[in-house]
């Protein structure tokens, strides 16, 4: 009982992880930029959203915007600060984004700490358990799930199906190649920023369908975002999700069966094992 | 009118000129080639026209509109459709996601695919192919059937047969001639001397990053000094 | 060229810096910087908080040169140098308190736990060969690691309230002004083997190796084996520097060490003082210190982070080189104008 329970909290977690490796993986692998604030982004978000229903607005159009305001603070990074980094190339510009990130996430999770610091996001959603294998699934955690799978299989079709997912999937694979058959790589970096934000906000938002998301779990989803994309494969959208699965799975049992802070141990050991032995993650780059 | 123009480029790397103030035209539906040895600059003069390098001098025209300073994917939008020696092919992705990426931001048009794997039938054996995975041949073929896809009105080609078997190098040329028939304007850069003096009308000679000569095919043909040096004529 | 040198933009002229010169010219900084730092207590010595405050700005500064030693001279981005110091820290109190080794010993002994750790970490990081960015997951996850151990393992370690350390509690060691100068001895230590490691032949391959690995490995230079001994040398530094720090407080607790408050300060500072500077980690310890307490006495404390991420921000679009080199530079240029 306790096993299947682990298994389906595991599954309804790690597709929020999933989603947040996915975002923090397509601008590494688009843009070659590590974004350390990530997570930071994402509950500025929630925090944006959590303001707003303090005020009074409704939730529905409360997360909207939250889920906005993420993606605009990342279009604004791409707009002004990345330009800089974009100047360099290859590792320079791993090293030089990653560190301006970091910046960025300091900057970010500091606002909310002083300015907001007991803000907290929650969205209940109403109704009763829904029993599952025996085991009562809150309407919260189902309808997030729902939400994370949706938005993956929208992902999927964009990238496979539209033009101008191809088009961000042909300046990953070859930038030079893409501005040969007209594409401009500036617009499309652009575009996968916005994209991830919105992203962002989204795990931010159906997490907080789950549980209560704070102002200063930034670090912490930032950290999580870092790990599952790296054993997923930098780069790589489906590892991303693969990654974040199994993740979500070996968290809930690690914490049902082991305690809380060897989770994170374990988590952190299963991306610095995944470095050690296979850098390129579990489906390397694969877009 | 001519239809791409440069006059008196100068391109090079960290600071050092490796092209110097070259200049010549291509007219509407001209075949012509720029021959050289192997670091006579040929590459760095394409690169310089579409600007994935920048001209320290000179000026690049295209339909009477300077491009020196335009990026390369509006060039590209232009209709100068480039197919560079490394040929940047996206190897994740199959033969006609390669295609269809091609006709970027033209919608992909059926009629347009047919033609391309008209004149590569290879290609349309593989087009669920993944690009990286082809020989060297059959990507050389793939990246001149993708820069087809935009319709150009002027493709340039560096090196065309670099990596190809001779009878391919052959089929290549058959496929470039008929395009040339066909109306294209070709600029071919070549080291393999007889195969593009067959296919342009007109010539030029690039030497340590000068045109040393220009003609006509026959006239570059009959020379002497190019028969010694790329002929194979002692 | 390395990236980290591209990026940092030209601190191995930092690094290269320190190797021209006389003996006078290359240690009279660290005499006259020492004096200077040897006075400030002058001015705070009646004020027990403001001694604590300033004696943990030389411990960073100590930090700071082990880091530079490993960052800076070799590029190895290790994300840990907390957790590093915290091994030094945890594990001479517990050598002392609980298994009743002398002091000296259980400071040498997590010293060296400290410096094999760390040498360790290099070399995986070598024999993987590693990116900048794998080396600094990695490094981090260690860091992370041992932080939630820490915090997990109480019946060891206290979990989040620490220990009280038992050993040398009344002794001159937990004094008001001792600790200062402790460290001040320590730094002048840290600074003059720093600067012995630039000027030997050990320092020249460091240099060969941070501008180019690959070609460095062809001419000879072995370049596994310079990376762990930055790293081994440069984890004991912490660790001694850590352990030393808990006897003067005669206590410990997980955030004494923890990422927030050691590596990301190390970092910001060193990054503002000169990475691969002589005496970056002096000034950027001695500005931080001070900014903190700016920020405190203005109450803007919560603000702290925020101010950091600005800085980190602005020194890496900016002004990469960092304060000293940048400062050398402009007096250099003065003075060879007057001649």
């Amino acid at each position: 009982m306790k096993a299947v329970a682990a298994l389906l909290d595991g599954i309804v977690l790690g597709l929020q992880y999933g989603l947040l490796g996915v975002g923090l993986t397509l601008i590494y692998g688009l843009a070659g930029v590590v974004n350390l604030a990530h997570g930071q982004i994402a509950i500025f978000g929630a925090i944006m959203a959590s303001l707003l229903m303090g005020a009074g607005w409704a939730a529905v159009p409360a997360a909207i915007v939250g889920i906005l305001a993420a993606a605009v603070v990342l279009l604004i990074l791409d707009l002004t600060l990345m330009r800089a980094v974009y100047r360099q190339h290859g590792e320079h510009r791993i090293l030089l984004g990653l560190l301006i990130m970091l910046g960025v996430g300091f900057i970010i999770d500091g606002y909310l700490n002083w300015q907001h610091p007991i803000e907290v996001l929650t969205l209940r959603i109403g109704g009763d358990p829904v029993p599952i294998l025996g085991v009562n699934m809150r309407t919260g955690s189902l309808l997030a799930s729902a939400i994370t799978i949706v938005a993956g299989l929208a992902l999927v079709m964009f990238f496979q199906l539209t033009t101008l997912g191809r088009g961000v999937r042909s300046v990953i694979q070859d930038e030079q190649g893409a501005r040969l058959v007209g594409i401009n790589p500036s617009s499309v970096r652009t575009f996968v920023f916005a994209l991830s934000g919105v992203l962002a906000g989204l795990v931010a938002v159906t997490g907080a369908m789950t549980a209560p998301q704070a102002s200063d779990f930034g670090v912490k989803l930032t950290t999580l975002a870092l790990i599952v994309a790296v054993v997923g494969g930098l780069g790589s959208v489906s590892g991303a999700f693969l990654a974040g699965v199994l993740l979500g799975i070996v968290d809930r049992f690690a914490s049902a069966y082991i305690g809380q802070f060897y989770t994170t141990v374990i988590l952190l050991l299963c991306a610095a094992f995944m470095i050690v032995l296979r850098p390129s993650g579990l489906l390397g780059k694969s877009t | 009118m001519s239809l791409l123009e440069v006059r008196g480029v100068s391109a090079g790397y960290a600071g050092e000129d490796v092209v110097h103030a070259v200049s010549f035209h291509v007219d509407p539906g001209e075949a012509i080639t720029i021959i050289g040895s192997n670091g006579a600059g040929k590459s760095t003069l394409f690169r310089a026209i579409v600007s994935m390098l920048a001209t320290t001098s000179g000026t690049t025209m295209f339909e009477d509109r300077d491009i020196t300073k335009l990026p390369t994917h509006k060039i590209s939008r232009l209709g100068l459709a480039y197919v560079p020696a490394e040929r940047h092919l996206f190897p994740r992705m199959t033969v006609r996601e390669n295609l269809l990426l091609g006709a970027f931001p033209a919608r992909p048009d059926p009629a347009r695919e047919e033609f391309v794997f008209e004149v590569f039938p290879r290609l349309a054996e593989r087009r669920k192919q993944d690009a990286g995975t082809m020989s060297g041949g059959e990507q050389q073929m793939l990246a001149v059937a993708r820069a087809l896809m935009s319709q150009p009105k002027v493709l340039m080609l560096d090196e065309p047969t670099t990596g190809l078997a001779p009878r391919l190098a052959r089929e290549a040329y058959g496929a470039l001639a008929r395009l040339r028939d066909a109306g294209l304007t070709l600029v071919v850069a070549e080291q393999q001397v007889p195969l593009a003096l067959e296919l342009a009308s007109r010539g030029y000679v690039l030497e340590n990053g000068r045109f040393e000569l220009e003609g006509t095919s026959d006239e570059l043909a009959g020379n002497p000094d190019v028969q010694r040096a790329y002929l194979g004529v002692a | 060229m390395n990236v980290v040198d591209e990026v940092l933009d030209d601190t191995s002229r930092n690094v290269a810096a320190g190797r021209r010169g006389g003996v006078v010219r290359a240690y009279l900084p660290i005499v006259v910087a020492a004096a200077l730092v040897a006075l400030v207590p002058l001015r705070y010595e009646d004020s027990r908080s403001m001694m604590g405050i300033i004696t943990v700005g030389v411990l960073f500064a100590c930090y700071g040169v082990a880091f530079n030693i490993i960052f800076g001279s070799t590029g190895q981005l290790f994300l840990c140098t907390g957790a590093l110091a915290g091994i030094g820290g945890y594990g001479s109190a517990l050598l002392a308190d609980r298994s009743g080794f002398p002091l000296l010993l259980a400071l040498a002994i997590s010293t060296a736990i400290s410096a094999v750790i760390a040498g360790i970490l290099s070399w995986i990081s070598v024999r993987r060969a590693l990116d900048t960015i794998f080396i600094g997951i990695v490094t981090i996850a260690f860091g992370l690691s041992f932080q939630n151990f820490v915090l997990g393992k109480g019946d060891w370690t206290g979990g989040e309230s620490g220990i009280r350390v038992a050993t040398a509690k009344d002794s001159w060691l937990t004094g008001e002004v001792a600790p200062y100068y402790l460290f001040l001895g320590l730094l002048v230590v840290y600074l003059v083997v720093y600067r012995l490691l630039q000027r030997s032949r050990t320092g020249w391959a460091f240099r060969a190796l941070r501008d180019d690995g690959l070609a460095a490995e062809l001419s000879g230079v072995d370049v596994s084996r310079y990376r762990v001994l930055a790293g081994t040398l440069g984890g004991g530094m912490l660790g001694l520097a850590g352990g030393i720090y808990v006897f003067t407080q005669s206590r410990v607790s997980p955030s004494t060490f923890e990422f927030g408050n050691v590596d990301v300060s190390v970092l910001v500072m060193l990054a503002f003082g000169g990475i691969g500077s002589l005496l970056g980690p002096v000034v950027g310890a001695a500005v931080f210190t001070w900014l903190d307490e700016f920020l405190e006495a203005l109450g803007y404390a919560q603000a702290k982070e925020l101010i950091y991420g600005v800085v980190i921000v602005a020194l890496f679009l900016g002004f990469r080189r960092g304060v000293v080199p940048t400062v050398t530079d402009l007096a250099a240029k003065l003075f060879r104008r007057r001649s």
